[in-house]
């Protein structure tokens, strides 16, 4: 009987597998604590992702809107903690206003943004995050720099506590993650996933051909802040505890550091690259670079100047590279071009 | 050029099955890591404070303090004197085995803390953490100290007030005094010695100066003294013109309560004196930031005797026998705190050196009541108990597992010896609540509380001068 699963497709099969077993494989710290936060991280990239691979818009403001979800979320749900609204309302209501209120300004923003491209779209959506990480910070009320603790004591009942049932959220975030990479992998076949890669390919022949190309963009926007606001949700739930810092400058430039070292081209690449950084940021806190010094910052910048310089693709790019070079070594001479790629605009 | 995956590709079986073997062999590995082994039986202690940010030059200071302690207390031994970082070894308590687990790295900032907390007691499985440094990391910490029950947390240096007085995590100890605590006094100080009817308060946007500020205001208030004006940079300013605009001019107001930190203290004050002319030492109080190791050497020039609050230590012309043996001590044990340099007075009397210092020497001292058991049921009530008798004045905890402690206001000077900080007085017995002003029930400290009242503070007249270094 021939085979005709795919190598990729093998792997990803596998490793889907390997996390669906993660807590009878892996220790509860990974459960809980590597590996639930790759699987909201690479949410939140794949926002970044979804935008940058099929609408040509490398967005920094998917950081902030998740921020925005995660804080409503600890206003609304939190009562008796030292800031916030202490409004102590229903968790799934939380929920469902962390995820709208977010959603709702990525509509906002992305028709904001949707009329300008390149660097100048990269500038506005930084601007964006940095403008709800100061929005924050000074607007003590809803939080300040102290920012809103004690949220898993306010989570739905399917959730728990995170921290004595931290399974729960480990298949929720996993759940979350798989659905959101099925559901963005249909969504770019429809016709508006189509028309959007369209629009990033020659936005003027599109709209000479009477598409909206800024209605798409913002609508695209749109959904992706639909995205991160889940990446929020979840991310709060896991962490405990929000505060303009955890949406800030650090966190924006993190998540465009993971996605490029997954690849900014390809869905997988967000929770490859996701985990890679939580696994480098866990294991070399203690690590001194030699000569150069430093630690985790020192190490997750080389790599990404490696990545940077010699795999724009990312980690992905590099496994494809040795996917496609390894089997022409081992299979002989010539066999490289049976594996000719097919090149695509970013 | 950028390239996307083939799809529908075949997989020769050969090819297929070694990279598959070596994908299985990479899946083992990671597993084997992420598998956590058996508790051992050592006492497992976790230090966090900052590398990184605005006091990242306090890491080794932090560090050096703890370890200072359990080598003087516990007999273990710093792997590296000149770098505390690189760790200790060996020491014990009643029979068991202190083990250094691991260092945490945090900026300044709770979610960056709360990592690090996490990594160091889930990942590491820590059974005591010693830490954090600063303000909203304490509370951050506290929180998450309280869903964790099993393990118990002694604060580093943080001093936000929120984070024995609101989040009370019954496993969270803190034996230092918070930012208000520590500016006990010094609104007396400047009522009374300089004349000060009006005042304006700049403090930094966040729990740590709003607590430290929060201190100034309350006793400057409680013996007549007046607030006109409060104003609130954001963490992270670089230009401070804007906000020091914001503040009546030298002319209008007696004096200012500076509360700005980290690397804003010295641009704040440029910012002022470009606004307002040249700064006159007796119109500026500050807060530790002014006195602290490593700040006031560059700003005591800029202002020079100016008075400022202290940091649970005396200023260093105090110096009697026992201060004495405690610098002795030190620094048998740690020889430097890189970047502050060699161990000395300075460094020995550095609040974030000697807080820790503190942290360590009450673990040491419970660990020894309850028989070297690390649990938090026999740890916890034995922390409780700890009287800290310190070269600084005795440190018991309250109900709250909050310090009452002595503090000091400092003098800052530079002459042609150099700068130095001098004592000026002493204040015995601060407790958190200021007399009644603060309680688990009363608004957090913040842009609009504490509010401006006359009232009687408990150690208001029973300051005792310093001069020259004794206690009169």
């Amino acid at each position: 009987m021939r085979r005709y699963i795919t190598l990729d497709r093998g792997i990803g099969i596998a490793a889907l597998v390997l996390v669906v077993l993660g807590p009878l494989v892996f220790s509860g710290y990974w459960v809980s604590f590597i590996l639930t936060q790759t699987f909201w991280l690479g949410i939140a990239a794949t926002s970044m992702i979804f935008l940058s691979a099929y609408g040509g818009m490398v967005s920094l403001g998917q950081v902030g809107i998740y921020g925005v979800a995660g804080i409503v979320l600890g206003n609304v749900v939190t009562t008796g903690q030292v800031k916030g609204l202490h409004l102590g309302w229903s968790p799934w209501l939380g929920v469902v206003l962390g995820i709208g209120i977010a959603t709702a300004l990525g509509l906002l923003l992305g028709a904001l943004a949707s009329r300008s491209t390149g660097i100048y779209f990269l500038m506005l959506t930084l601007t964006f995050g940095v403008l709800i990480y100061y929005f924050f910070s000074s607007v003590t009320s809803f939080s300040g720099f102290s920012g809103i603790s004690g949220i898993q004591g306010h989570t739905p009942h399917i959730v728990g506590d995170p921290t004595t049932h931290p399974n729960r959220l480990y298949y929720i975030a996993l759940v979350t993650a798989f659905l959101v990479y099925l559901g963005v992998r249909y969504l770019v076949r429809t016709p508006f996933g189509l028309t959007l890669q369209g629009v990033r390919d020659d936005p003027v022949r599109m709209s000479s051909l009477g598409y909206n190309v800024t209605l798409h963009r913002t609508l695209a926007f749109t959904l992706a802040a639909f995205i991160a606001s889940l990446a929020g949700v979840l991310f709060v739930w896991w962490n405990d505890h929000v505060d303009p810092t955890s949406f800030g400058l650090g966190p924006i430039i993190d998540l465009l550091i993971v996605c490029v070292i997954g690849s900014l081209y390809r869905l997988e690449g967000a929770w490859v690259g996701a985990f890679a950084f939580v696994l480098i940021n866990n294991y070399t806190q203690s690590v001194n670079v030699p000569v150069v010094g430093g630690s985790f910052n020192t190490v997750i910048g080389l790599i990404f100047l490696v990545i940077v310089l010699l795999s724009p693709g990312g980690l992905l790019g590099i496994w494809g590279w040795v996917n496609r070079h390894g089997r022409a070594l081992l299979a002989g001479a010539g066999a490289t071009m049976l594996t000719k790629a097919r090149p695509v605009k970013p | 050029m950028t390239y996307v995956r083939e799809r529908g590709r075949r997989v020769r079986p050969v090819v297929g099955l070694s990279i598959l073997a070596a994908a299985a062999a990479i899946v083992a590995v990671l597993a084997s890591a992420a598998l956590g082994g058996a508790r051992a039986t050592p006492i497992k202690i976790a230090i966090l404070s900052d590398c990184k940010g605005p006091f990242g030059n306090q890491y080794n200071a932090d560090i050096g303090g703890a370890e200072a302690a359990f080598a003087q207390f516990a007999g273990s031994k710093l792997v590296d004197p000149s770098n505390p970082t690189k760790g200790f070894t060996g020491g014990s308590v009643g029979g068991h085995p202190l083990q250094l687990v691991g260092l945490g790295c945090s900026d300044s900032t709770p979610d960056a803390a709360i990592k690090e907390v996490k990594r160091l007691m889930e990942q590491l499985h820590a059974d005591i953490l010693i830490g954090p440094l600063s303000g909203d990391e304490g509370v951050a910490t506290a929180n998450y100290a309280k869903s964790h029950p099993n393990q118990i947390f002694i604060n580093g240096t943080s001093g936000a007030q929120d984070t024995t007085l609101k989040v009370r995590a019954p496993n969270f100890f803190r034996y230092n005094g918070d930012g208000a605590m520590w500016n006990a006094g010094i609104g007396d100080l400047a009522y009374h010695k300089l004349g000060w009817r009006k005042a304006a308060i700049i403090m930094d946007d966040y729990s740590f100066a709003w607590t430290s500020g929060a201190g100034m205001i309350t006793d400057f208030c409680a013996v007549g003294g007046q607030i006109v004006k409060r104003v609130f940079p954001p963490l992270g300013t670089t230009d401070y013109s804007s906000f020091v605009r914001q503040l009546p001019p030298p002319s209008k107001v007696d004096g200012y309560f500076w509360v700005v930190g980290g690397t804003g203290t010295i641009a704040s004050l440029k910012a002022f004196e470009q606004a307002y002319g040249p700064l006159k030492a007796k119109q500026f109080i500050g807060n530790l930031f002014f006195g602290v190791a490593g700040n006031y050497q560059s700003i005591a020039p800029r202002i020079n005797g100016a008075y400022t609050g202290g940091f649970g230590t005396p200023g260093l012309d105090y110096q009697t026998p026992a201060t004495k043996a405690y610098v002795a001590a030190v620094s048998k044990y740690v020889k430097a705190v890189p970047p502050l340099g060699a161990m000395n007075v300075s460094n020995a009397y550095n609040g974030f050196f000697f807080n820790y210092y503190k942290d360590g020497q009450a673990l040491v001292q419970a660990l020894k009541a309850d028989g070297g058991d690390p649990s938090a049921a026999k740890l916890g009530p034995a922390l409780s108990k700890v009287v800290l008798n310190t070269p600084f004045g005795t440190v018991k905890l309250d109900k709250n597992r909050q310090a009452v402690e002595a503090e000091w206001s400092y003098q800052l000077v530079a002459n042609s010896k150099g700068t130095t900080v001098n004592t000026v007085q002493f204040i015995p017995g601060v407790d958190q609540t200021f007399s009644g002003t603060y309680s688990p029930s009363t608004p957090p400290p913040g842009r609009n509380f504490p509010k401006c009242v006359k009232k009687n503070l408990s150690w208001i007249g029973k300051e005792k001068p310093v001069v020259n270094g004794v206690i009169k």
